[in-house]
Order: structure tokens, then C-alpha cells, then sequence
């Protein structure tokens, strides 16, 4: 098993050990300076951690919270009160119990407990948050963030109100933040690369066929709130036990702002992204800033307290960023994925795995049936009554005009669609409203008719993805990835882009992503649309195989009459909603109905020709 | 009987405003998917027209207040907005992040990072004889404002030629591109009226608060894009209904809620709506939406 990866072991090293040199260079270059210069490195460091911390939540999902600092200032208050010392504690916040108020913890412990505090508010926070949609996540965090800083602003008793806390022990210095942050680093790539991370960036790159291969996206999603939550909580601690105050503004909608520019100026999807762009921004950030203070000393103008110049620059840096480099300074690579990098380095592909993607025996199997599904969208009757089944092993076509209803009995079928009426049986449980990553963890597996890709992961990654979605652990996922990589010929990209493959590969991919779920039944929706005569050939070959091979049973939507007839021992023709005629491919085409219905009569003279 | 009267006319009046707030980000929303951190900016920025027009007639500085509002939505929207128009929801709320940074700190740089008062005419803060209810004339304006504001954008969206390209494109973009939508106008037009909405916004909190500080738009842009959510995404009713819901509670809360409780009011205000998201995440009004591409 040893050596077997998705990147090769050359890449993730060199991903590993650029961020790490950046982080010990941003130390050397901090302890040459002066103590004022290290103080300014060591909180830069302390930054990092809290936007390595973004980086995991909004890199890997792709959805953008802007609560994170909310988790920050929790560590930092939870940090601040378990070492203040007791005879300050009781003049700030005479309230506060007296276990926690006589508190004075060594700074290690402080920021672990600052951390799992952190997480496990995360864990409470996110398990409302991720319930809501994609879309309404930013807005809820958001609030989150606003919620945080009023509680704060206000708990007087124990936060010390809007004036905050003072006599904090400054126990942060350069050399434990440098740590930190490596600490930081590699927990951020050990997450990315790990099966849930996998998952997490499946559902960035395709929230639907995510689904489809049996990811849940709110599970998934709070894994990561709560890590990032983690990391955010320890920066914060370590921020604060730096600075020595602390205030409700401290990680309040500026720092936000902050953080996230250094994210999107690196790029968010990568760790190396999150590196880059924290040390680019906190270096015009202070270059900025020394302006300022030139500037007023120069008295040519004043401008006064407040930081203008560095807010308006760095409002000014994330909006270049959006509009010329939406990908960030690493375009969202890590180091050992940048092209001239990897070509440097020795590949080593993964090998496939002798086990087949097969589901062991006795596993939810059976057969799928559908009874008397009924649907109707808004008064429009799409389905009316249709019955299906689809033994084990067995290919059954489904065909019929456009708007026949395929695709949505197949969508009910997979769980994306609840039907009005009817019942979707498979083996003996039925499965009616079970949601789609459940019924593909249960067996199923789905296609669609667009290709969906995973455009941000490598092929082989899009592929793997297909296994981990499914509870198979990530070791094994690769090897089921590369072997059905090799049975669809697809070996040699296994390391490129999957967003870069041209169409009909990227439709191989959709086909290869499903069988990686080792599906008993997998649903094609119309997988020959698009490709030229060559790759229907192909496909042709690949399915025979698959229903040969993998022994799954195959329902297949496709216009292309040749392509059915010859894979399917059974027809079935929908039209307008209704099954037509069930049969085997001779009988379905000598019927009238059908003839009438979809085939048409140039369809028997082509045959005739 | 009066109290509780007062405490609903109270309500009404806070939720219209949050109402004019949220119509302002689903205008924005509905005609390039864009939910605007900016609108806040937008609110800020005509109140620190009435400062700096302090001296002038109020009815002058006021118009002041309305052309910047104006102004400034149009121009984010040629500079920042137009060329990430394409980009996902995401990249288009962080643009508007950075936008309003901008904003935020060029005002601070220039005025102050803090709060300056701003003198407002007697009128709005007396109060008016209703029946047997005494009600501050402020809020009178404010619920007439939010209803001329609803006849006028009615009148806009339906019964003019740029408010059906406005519906049309809120429909479907590309299709109402393809069959000549001038899409920069009606773009321009939604920023425009945003714009004017969000100026409207910001000159009755000055009347309110009598202030102006650099970061009062951040509150009022969280309780628009609440309203807009709980509303369900992109529909003007719905921005209607969230923003006088969310008025009502946040009024209700401030009259009922026992005293030790009352500084934590914008904290129980901004958690009680996620509860409606994780009940019915399309909001109160959104339509459980289909699977749009399978």
C-alpha cells in the first residue's frame, strides 16, 4: 500500500515543505529586526493561523464565512481569562467564577483549552449554520459575527464589556508563533488531503454530483467549520497573548476584512495560497503603514488616528484581486501541484488496486423497483403512474420523446426528486424519500446528462472522490480509482486537471466518478450525448464491460437507438409520463405504439435502408 | 390598549425601514445575483451629505443626500461591480466587501473615524396627536416613505418599459439579453433606485440618531440582507414581508424584553431568523426551488 497517493510522493512533499520554509524565513527575517519588527512579525504569524484557519473552511467548501473571526474572539477571551492574573481578574471582572477568575495557566494550556473551546463553539454555531444554503451561509455567519461582538460588547461581567481586558501575560513570541503556524500549516494539508477533505471539495466544485456520489454536504461542511474553528481559536489566544488587550473590535469586522484579503489575495483553495497571500497583504499592510506615520511626521498632512491608508489600500488590494486574479497570487495550487514544479519531479502514478469496485455480497442489493411513481410540477403531469424494474445485472433501456419524463423518473429514482406518489423499492427496504448520498451509499449510483465535473480536482482525485463518498476509506478509494481509470483508459491523465479534459473524457469521468461508488445500480442519464461516432464505440465497449465486470445493473436513457438495442436485454418506452411497452429489444421495436410514438416511421425506413 | 397601539404603530414604523433596506439589496440581487456588502455604504455615505451640507436649507442637503446615494451605487457599479458580474455569488460579495472597505475608510481618512452629530430640523423629532396615540412625526415620514416608495416601485416595475426589462431580467438574464434587454441600463437603473432607496435609509437614521459615524451601515446592510433571506432570495414581497417581520421583532423586544436582556437585543434579533433558515432554508417565501440543472 505504502506509496500510493493521489499526488505523488515527490508533490506532497514539496507542498509540505515550500509553506514551511515561507513560515521559518518569516521568523529569520522577524528576529533580525528590531524587538518592535519581531512583535510585528510575531502577530503576522499569529494572522496566519487565523487565516489558515479560513482557509480550511472557505478553500475547501468554497463557501465563504465571515464568522470565523467570531471564533478567534472566543479563543482570545477564553485564553485572556484563564491567565489573567487573579488579583487583575477580580478588578476587570469581579462576576466571573471563581474557578475560571483565579485561573492562571501556563500559555500552552491556555491555548489548547482557547482552541477546543473555539472548536466546540464552532461545532454548536455550525450545526444550525450549515443547514442553511450556500447561498444563505455568508449572510448567517455573518450574523454570527454581529452576534459575537454584542454579547461581548455587553456580558460585562465576564468579558469586561467594551473596554475589554487588560494584563494579559504576553507570553507569545516569535519562536512559539513560527510554531504554531507550522503546526497550522500542516493541519490545514493534512485536512485537505484527507477523505473528508476530498469530500468537502468535491461539493465546492459540484454540489449536485456531490450528492449524487453519496456526500453529505452539511456534514461535511461542519467537519470543517469545526477545524477551522480550532485554528481560528488558537490564533486568536495567540494574538492576544501577544498584544497583552484585548477588546470586542479586536476580531471584529476590520480583522475580517483583513484575514479574508490575505485568503483571496493568495488564493483560498490552496494552503500555499493561504501562506503567500498573508505575508504579501501584512507586508503592503505595514509598508502602508510606515507611510502613514512618515507622512504625519513630515507633517505634510495629518490623517489622523485612524489607519485610513492601509484600510483604503487594503480595500483597494482585494478589489484588484477579485477582478484581475480571482484565483489568488497560487491560483490555487499547492507548490508541488504548479506545473513547472511537478515537471521536475518524479511521478509516480497510482497503481490500481487488484480489488475490484465491487460492493461485497449480501450489501443492500436486490432490486430496484419503482411503483406507480406519480409527479406533477405545478398542474403539469410529468409522470403518471409509472412502474420500473431493474433486476441485479441486468441493462434495461429506457427511451422515449423528449419530455416523456426520463430524466425525472430517474431524478425520483436517486432521490433528487420526491414523487407525488408511488414508492421506490430497493431489495426489500423501500427508499422513497431517502436522500441522494444515502441512496448512493446505499447502491445506487447516477449520472447526468451534463458532465458535472469536478473541475478543481486532478482525474484521478474527481474519480477517488467517487469512493471516499461512499465510506471507503482514502488509501483504498485511490487504488478503486486508478483501476477503474485503467478499465476506461484514462490512465494517463490520471494527474491532470479534470476541468482541462475534453468533453468526451469528461463524460468518461461522470461514468468512472459513479462506478467508484461501487454501485449495484448506476442510472445513465443519456451518456453518448455529445460524443462522436469513435467515442460511442468506445462507451459502447466500456459499458459492456462494466455490466460484465462490475456486475451492476445498468438503467440507461439514451437516444442513440443502436447504442440501447445493443447493450440492453430489456426496453422500456415512456411517453408523456406513461410507460408505452416493456420488453426485449425486437418486440419493443415491432410495436405500433412505439413506432408511432417515438421511433416514427423514418425511423423504419432507415432500418429498412 | 394605548401601549400596545404605540408599541405596533412603533414597529410598523421600524420595520418599514427595514423594509427600504431590504428592497434595496433585492433590487441589486435580482438583476445580477449579487448580494451587496456596499449597500451600506450607500446608506453612509448621502448621511455624511447632510454633515457636510450642514448650514444649507435641510430640503437642499436632503436632495444633496439623494444625488450621492445615486451617485455612488452608479459608480461602484461601473468600476467595481461590472467586471465581476460573471463571477459566483461568492467573488461578487467579496468584491462588494472591498468596496465598501474603501468607502468605510476613505470617510474615515477624510472626516474621522468617529461619530460627528448632525443637526436635524425640530419637526421630525416632535410628535404628532393621532386619536388618542401621540406619535413622533418620524415615524409618520417613515411609514409614508416606505408607502410611496412601494406605490412608485410598483409603478416602475409594472408599468414601465424599463421595469418590465428590470422583471425580465430578474427572470432569466442571458434569455432577456438575448431578446434585447439593454442589460448595462437596466443595471444602472437597479443601482440607481438602490441607490436612492439607500439614501432615503441613511437621511432617517440621521434624523433618528442625529449622527453619523463611518461604520453606521454595517448594521443596517446585516438587517437588509436578514430580510432578504427570511424573505426568500429575490423577491421584492419577500423583502417587504422579512424587513417588517424583522422590524416588528427587534421593536417588540426592545419594549418587552426585561432589562437585563436589553443590551443583547441585536443578539436574540440576529439569531432568531437562522432558526427560520434551518426550518425552511428558502426563507418564509422562497419557493422550495427544483434541482435547476438535472
Amino acid at each position: 500500500m505504502n506509496g500510493r497517493g493521489l499526488r505523488s510522493p515527490a508533490s506532497a512533499a514539496v507542498s509540505l515543505i515550500v509553506p514551511l520554509v515561507l513560515v521559518a524565513l518569516t521568523a529569520a527575517v522577524g528576529a533580525s529586526g528590531t524587538p518592535a519588527f519581531e512583535e510585528t512579525v510575531t502577530l503576522i504569524l499569529c494572522n496566519l493561523i487565523v487565516v489558515l484557519g479560513l482557509q480550511v473552511f472557505i478553500g475547501n467548501s468554497g463557501v465563504y464565512s465571515f464568522g470565523q473571526l467570531g471564533f478567534a474572539a472566543s479563543g482570545a477571551y477564553v485564553a485572556a481569562l484563564l491567565t489573567i492574573p487573579a488579583a487583575f481578574t477580580a478588578l476587570q471582572t469581579p462576576e466571573l467564577p471563581k474557578l475560571i477568575s483565579d485561573a492562571e495557566l501556563t500559555p500552552l494550556l491556555s491555548t489548547l483549552i482557547a482552541g477546543a473551546a473555539s472548536g466546540l463553539l464552532a461545532l454548536v454555531v455550525g450545526w444550525p449554520l450549515m443547514r442553511t444554503s450556500t447561498l444563505a451561509i455568508p449572510i448567517s455567519t455573518f450574523a454570527f459575527l454581529i452576534v459575537a461582538y454584542n454579547v461581548l460588547a455587553n456580558w460585562d461581567e465576564v468579558t469586561g464589556g467594551s473596554s475589554g481586558l487588560v494584563s494579559i501575560p504576553r507570553t507569545t513570541d516569535l519562536t512559539s508563533a513560527a510554531l504554531w503556524a507550522s503546526v497550522a500549516v500542516v493541519v490545514a494539508l493534512a485536512f485537505k488531503r484527507s477523505a473528508s477533505g476530498y469530500r468537502l471539495q468535491a461539493t465546492r466544485e459540484d454540489e449536485v454530483a456531490a450528492r449524487s456520489i453519496g456526500i453529505g454536504l452539511m456534514r461535511e461542511r461542519l467537519i470543517a467549520f469545526t477545524i477551522s474553528g480550532v485554528l481560528c481559536g488558537i490564533g486568536g489566544a495567540l494574538a492576544v497573548h501577544q498584544s497583552g488587550v484585548l477588546s470586542p473590535t479586536t476580531f471584529y469586522f476590520a480583522a475580517s476584512v483583513t484575514t479574508l484579503t490575505m485568503l483571496v489575495v493568495g488564493g483560498a483553495r490552496s494552503v500555499l495560497g493561504a501562506v503567500v497571500g498573508t505575508l504579501a497583504v501584512a507586508t503592503v499592510n505595514e509598508l502602508l503603514r510606515n507611510f502613514e506615520e512618515g507622512a504625519s511626521v513630515l507633517g505634510l498632512f495629518s490623517i489622523g488616528e485612524t489607519p485610513g491608508l492601509a484600510a483604503i489600500g487594503l480595500g483597494l488590494i482585494l478589489l484588484v484581486a477579485m477582478v484581475a486574479l480571482p484565483e489568488g497570487l497560487s491560483r490555487g495550487r499547492e507548490a508541488g501541484e504548479i506545473e513547472s514544479v511537478r515537471r521536475r519531479l518524479p511521478a509516480r502514478p497510482a497503481s490500481p488496486s487488484p480489488a475490484a469496485a465491487t460492493r461485497p455480497a449480501g450489501e443492500a442489493s436486490g432490486r430496484l423497483r419503482a411503483e406507480a411513481i406519480s409527479l406533477a410540477f405545478s398542474g403539469l403531469h410529468v409522470l403518471r403512474g409509472v412502474d420500473l424494474e431493474l433486476p441485479p445485472g441486468e441493462a434495461l433501456g429506457l427511451i422515449g420523446p423528449n419530455g416523456a419524463g426520463k430524466t425525472t423518473l430517474v431524478n425520483v429514482l436517486s432521490g433528487f426528486q420526491a414523487p407525488d406518489a408511488g414508492r421506490v423499492v430497493l431489495g426489500d427496504v423501500e427508499v422513497t424519500r431517502w436522500s441522494p448520498s444515502r441512496l448512493a451509499r446505499a447502491g445506487l449510483g447516477r449520472t447526468f446528462q451534463a458532465a458535472l465535473p469536478f473541475a478543481g480536482l486532478s482525474v484521478i482525485e474527481s474519480v477517488a472522490v467517487g469512493a471516499m463518498g461512499v465510506g471507503i476509506g482514502r488509501r483504498r478509494a485511490v487504488g478503486i480509482a486508478a483501476n477503474v481509470l485503467d478499465r476506461l483508459g484514462l490512465s494517463e491523465q490520471a494527474q491532470r486537471p479534470a476541468g482541462l479534459q475534453p468533453p468526451g473524457n469528461q463524460r468518461l469521468l461522470g461514468i468512472a466518478r459513479a462506478l467508484a461508488t461501487a454501485p449495484r445500480h448506476l442510472l445513465l442519464d443519456e451518456p453518448a450525448a455529445g460524443l462522436n461516432d469513435e467515442e460511442r464505440r468506445e462507451l459502447a465497449a466500456i459499458l459492456r464491460g462494466v455490466i460484465h465486470d462490475f456486475g451492476c445493473a445498468i438503467l440507461l436513457i439514451e437516444h442513440d437507438m443502436n447504442l440501447v438495442m445493443d447493450l440492453c436485454s430489456r426496453v422500456q418506452v415512456l411517453d408523456d409520463g406513461r410507460t408505452v411497452v416493456v420488453g426485449n429489444p425486437e418486440e419493443v421495436q415491432a410495436h405500433p405504439a412505439v413506432v408511432e410514438a417515438y421511433l416514427g416511421t423514418s425511423y423504419l425506413e432507415d432500418a429498412h435502408a | 390598549m394605548t401601549e400596545l397601539a404605540q408599541s405596533l404603530i412603533d414597529a410598523l414604523a421600524l420595520g418599514g425601514l427595514y423594509a427600504l433596506i431590504a428592497i434595496g439589496v433585492t433590487l441589486i440581487y435580482t438583476v445580477m445575483g449579487m448580494m451587496n456588502f456596499a449597500q451600506g455604504e450607500f446608506i453612509m455615505l448621502p448621511a455624511y451629505a447632510l454633515y457636510v451640507l450642514a448650514g444649507v436649507p435641510f430640503a437642499v442637503a436632503v436632495g444633496g443626500a439623494l444625488a450621492t446615494g445615486i451617485a455612488i451605487a452608479v459608480l461602484a457599479e461601473r468600476v467595481a461591480f461590472r467586471p465581476v458580474r460573471n463571477a459566483d455569488l461568492s467573488a461578487q460579495l467579496v468584491t462588494s466587501l472591498a468596496v465598501a472597505t474603501i468607502l468605510q475608510s476613505l470617510v474615515s481618512a477624510t472626516v474621522d473615524g468617529r461619530a460627528q452629530s448632525v443637526a436635524t430640523p425640530a419637526l421630525v423629532s416632535e410628535s404628532s396627536q393621532v386619536g388618542s396615540l401621540s406619535v413622533p412625526n418620524l415615524e409618520i415620514l417613515t411609514l409614508a416613505l416606505t408607502a410611496i416608495v412601494l406605490g412608485g416601485l410598483g409603478w416602475l416595475l409594472y408599468r414601465t418599459r424599463i421595469g418590465l426589462e428590470m422583471r425580465a431580467a430578474a427572470e432569466n438574464f442571458e434569455m432577456a439579453r438575448l431578446l434585447g434587454v439593454r442589460a448595462n441600463r437596466v443595471i444602472a437603473v437597479a443601482f440607481a433606485i438602490s441607490g436612492a432607496l439607500a439614501a432615503t435609509v441613511g437621511v432617517l437614521i440621521v434624523m433618528q440618531t442625529g449622527q453619523v459615524s463611518p461604520t453606521m451601515g454595517l448594521t443596517p446592510v446585516l438587517v437588509g440582507f436578514i430580510a432578504v433571506v427570511i424573505g426568500g432570495f429575490g423577491r421584492i414581497s419577500g423583502a417587504v414581508i422579512g424587513g417588517l417581520a424583522l422590524g416588528a421583532l427587534s421593536s417588540l423586544l426592545g419594549t418587552y424584553l426585561p432589562d437585563g436582556l436589553v443590551p443583547f437585543r441585536d443578539a436574540i434579533v440576529f439569531s432568531l431568523p437562522v432558526a427560520i433558515l434551518i426550518v425552511r432554508p428558502q426563507g418564509l417565501l422562497g419557493a422550495a426551488s427544483g434541482e435547476a440543472r438535472i
